[in-house]
């Protein structure tokens, strides 16, 4: 199981690229996909899921290109887009039924899967409720269920835990490290703790084009040593801020503790910390703009 | 003066957002084809076999009334969606946190679709300019009495509309397709008073009064009725040179009463408008939930349940990815049906036996009614995904053009020939074979309608609109080249449903075209 993308791109009215000679290869596990807000990672999704056909370039699932052979692709692709709805008269089951039905699932399998879905996403007890009056919480866990349907060997998941609560995203995550082992997983958020909680690799965008794709160790491993905390008074933060790019402040007792990701100690008494995927995002994503505005 | 700007930005977002969509283009441009038809004379105005000379007073209020004839039906349909956009968009969320008061919100929408309204007429007020010298009887364009039957009698009727359009949407029932029906026949039933010569609000009583008043004048005829439309008595016409009318204080207040009527439809919408409080329009409305277990998102079971369950998905067995026709036809067929009630089914099944009962003059009657009472069920095909959202599901799924699609609209299908049923059968036990031919077209040709008119204008509105214009044009009224049921036996001697028929494949290639670029 193989998806290549080969420099894809996507250009938008008034000569806008959403994405830019975007070339990546994946085999199975999950990918993080971050990025700032406008990255392009929406976009990249919507070409991998057949919903848009890209302006240059092609992605190809299994050597097959996904934009002339969609139905290649969605016959074992679970798609969860970022925005989406469900019809409101019908209940949990029945919609899952439905979709199941598109997806060209035998009856009887279908119903079986849907009963174990509804227990995964957490939602028996209301899967006889109309769907019109589902909480938005649980509307993303019926999106996420019918994305399980198929039993995808490509699952595209856009900003899949917007809208649960703590427990049901510590839920989803595992769910996702479980499906990670035999599928591609593509998971796209803003939110770094749960690519850090599932990602095998991680995929970094901005302005449409890819910045880098390692694995989260790796990714960790270069800015080790570079990240600084030390303690300043709750006064001093905003000065503080107008000098360092500070990627993290708590108020503590003993003040406030600034966290800073920079190849030289900030200050005299800074101490170095072990580094978050934050900081490493944070830091290649600064260095991509400093060498574009240099 | 601090409302009148909040009301003037309400307005004008509103109205920007609109004039700023490709399908406000196209409204333009129909605007433009009916200004145009007036120009060629497909469209005229005719007392018996007489007509005015094409100048400025006659182009004037002939322009007038092809405004509230057509624009007072067919602009509602255009503009009953300002308060449903602010709806989807999330925008009426953020409104209803700010210090807006619901009349001010109510008006500003009104003045917005009055807006969009004006707009049309000042195409077809151009467009009676362009008339006047392309029929060219008389080139002098005085302006004033050009204009002031288009001031004077639209001016009021589209505010009404405005007004109404606004009204629909703040009550529950009125707000979705039903509404949409429920206007088709409001105007209908409008039609018979302006021919009476009453204060109507679409302005046509005091014109014709004018009208028949002159030609009883000249001719010395006596006449109470008029044709506005295509049928053309040119070769035998007289014409006569009417000088406009005399605007009487009676008229100018009775139109002056219509707009303040629009402004009265207005704030009793303010009265009903739920202020996007979402608990008032859905699950306690229809009495699923129980006790104690209204919506408030929170299930009081998901605490205690979480913990324990382990997060692994068994794999799929072989075999279990295998399509059948058949499921995915009866998914569509419930999604179709899906919440309604039984009393839908009763009058349904009530048509159905009536159609099999009935000899053939009850049919003209039975099967109309038989195919508009599932109106609302066929105006969702081909809109359902983009109107819920769920286009980025259904159309990622494998081979939605060679699967979804024809499941759905064979569904329609179904539904045409069951709640047709009954007169079907009856053709075919009484071996009315050419009957049953036109009949099983008029099956076909109403889902396909549906689902082409669905698939392009992403909305079930135009075909709730279109359909309900031909339904009571063409079978209804007997027309023979638009009975595309095969109730007139003359039409179907004529070969009319073979028309239908070649319109059926031309809507479904239109339909497949369609879904074709939507799912990429």
């Amino acid at each position: 199981m193989r998806l290549t993308i080969e420099g894809v791109g996507k250009r938008y009215k008034g000569n806008f690229w959403g994405l830019k000679d975007f070339t990546l290869d994946l085999g199975p596990g999950v990918l993080g996909l971050l990025g700032p807000n406008g990255a392009g990672k929406s976009t990249l999704m919507r070409i991998l899921a057949t919903i848009t056909k890209p302006t240059q370039g092609r992605a190809l699932w299994n050597g097959v290109d996904v934009a002339r052979s969609p139905d290649e692709l969605r016959s074992g692709l679970g798609y969860l887009p970022q925005d989406f709805g469900v019809y409101p008269n019908l209940n949990a089951v029945e919609f899952l039924e439905y979709m199941a039905a598109v997806k060209g699932l035998d009856g009887g399998a279908a119903r079986r899967r849907i009963d174990e879905l509804l227990v995964l996403v957490n939602l028996t007890e209301a899967r006889k409720r109309p769907l019109g009056g589902y909480s938005g919480g649980m509307k993303q866990r019926i999106g996420i269920a019918q994305a399980l349907l198929n039993d995808p060997q490509l699952l595209i998941v856009d900003e899949p835990t917007v809208g649960l609560d703590p427990e049901e995203r510590v839920r989803f995550r595992n769910l996702l490290s479980d499906l990670g082992g035999e599928r591609i997983v593509i998971l796209s958020t803003h939110i770094v703790s749960d690519v850090e909680a599932t990602a095998t690799g991680i995929a970094l965008i901005d302005q449409g084009r890819l910045l880098t794709h390692a694995a989260p160790e790796e990714l960790l491993r270069r800015v080790e040593g570079k990240v600084w905390e030390w303690v300043i008074p709750s006064a001093e933060l905003p000065a503080a801020r107008e000098k360092w790019k500070i990627s993290n402040a708590i108020r503590r007792g003993d003040g406030v503790h600034a966290r800073v990701v920079s190849a030289q100690p900030p200050v005299a008494d800074a101490t170095p910390v072990p580094p978050s995927l934050e900081d490493a995002y944070l830091a290649v994503l600064e260095g991509s703009r400093a060498r574009e505005a240099a | 003066m601090r409302q009148a700007r909040v009301l003037y930005h309400l307005m004008r977002a509103d109205f920007l957002e609109r004039v700023r969509r490709y399908s406000f283009l196209v409204t333009l441009a129909l605007a433009t084809w009916l200004g145009w038809a007036v120009s060629t004379g497909k469209i005229k105005l005719w007392i018996s076999d007489i007509r005015g000379i094409y100048n400025s007073a006659w182009v004037g209020v002939l322009m007038a009334m092809v405004v509230n004839f057509f624009i007072a039906l067919a602009g509602f349909y255009v503009v009953k969606n300002s308060i449903e956009r602010d709806r989807r968009t999330g925008v009426g969320q953020i409104l209803a946190t700010t210090p807006l008061s619901k009349p001010l919100y109510t008006l500003g929408k009104a003045l917005s679709n009055l807006a969009v309204l004006l707009a049309m007429v000042a195409v077809l007020a151009v467009m009676a300019v362009v008339a006047q010298f392309v029929v060219g009887e008389d080139t002098h364009v005085q302006l004033g009495p050009l204009l002031a039957p288009i001031l004077v009698f639209c001016v009021p009727a589209m505010a009404l509309v405005a007004a109404f359009a606004v009204l629909f949407e703040t009550i529950p029932f009125l707000k979705g397709g039903f509404g949409n029906v429920v206007w088709f026949f409001a105007y209908v039933s409008v039609i018979p008073l302006a021919i009476k010569g009453h204060q109507d609000p679409l302005g046509m009583g005091p014109v014709t009064s004018s009208l028949f008043a002159a030609v009883k004048r000249v001719f010395g005829i006596t006449t109470t009725s008029f044709v506005l439309g295509g049928i053309d008595r040119e070769a035998n016409a007289r014409t006569f040179r009417w000088e406009g009318m005399d605007w009487t204080g009676e008229i100018l207040l009775g139109r002056l009463a219509w707009l303040a009527l629009a402004v009265g439809v207005t704030l009793v919408a303010a009265l009903l408008f739920d202020r996007f409080d979402t608990s008032r329009s859905w699950a306690p409305s229809r009495g699923r939930q129980k006790a104690g277990g209204a919506d408030n998102g929170l299930v009081p079971a998901l605490a205690a349940e979480a913990a324990p369950i382990p997060v692994h998905l068994h794999p799929l067995p072989a075999g279990s990815r295998r399509f059948r026709f058949f499921d995915l036809l009866r998914a569509e067929l419930r999604l179709l049906l899906k919440g309604q009630r039984w009393w839908w089914y009763m009058v349904a099944a009530g048509l159905i036996i009536a159609g099999f009962a009935v000899p053939e003059e009850g049919r003209k009657i039975v099967l109309p009614l038989a195919w508009m009472w599932p109106i609302l069920l066929w105006s969702p095909m081909g809109n359902r995904e983009a109107r819920f959202a769920t286009d980025g599901l259904v159309f990622s799924a494998a081979w939605p053009l060679q699967r979804q699609l024809p499941a759905t609209w064979l569904a329609g299908v179904l539904l045409a020939l069951v709640t047709g049923g009954g007169v079907g059968l009856r053709l075919a036990l009484t071996g009315h074979w050419a009957g049953l031919g036109a009949w099983l077209v008029g099956a076909l040709f109403i889902p396909t309608f549906a689902l082409a008119l669905g698939v392009w204008s992403g909305s079930g509105k135009l075909f709730e609109a279109v359909y309900l214009f031909l339904w009571y044009i063409g079978p209804l009224n007997q027309t023979r080249p638009l009975d595309f049921m095969g109730v007139v036996p003359a039409a179907v001697k004529a070969g009319v449903p073979l028309a239908w028929l070649a319109a059926t494949v031309a809507l479904g290639v239109a339909g497949v075209v369609g879904r074709r670029r939507q799912v990429g």
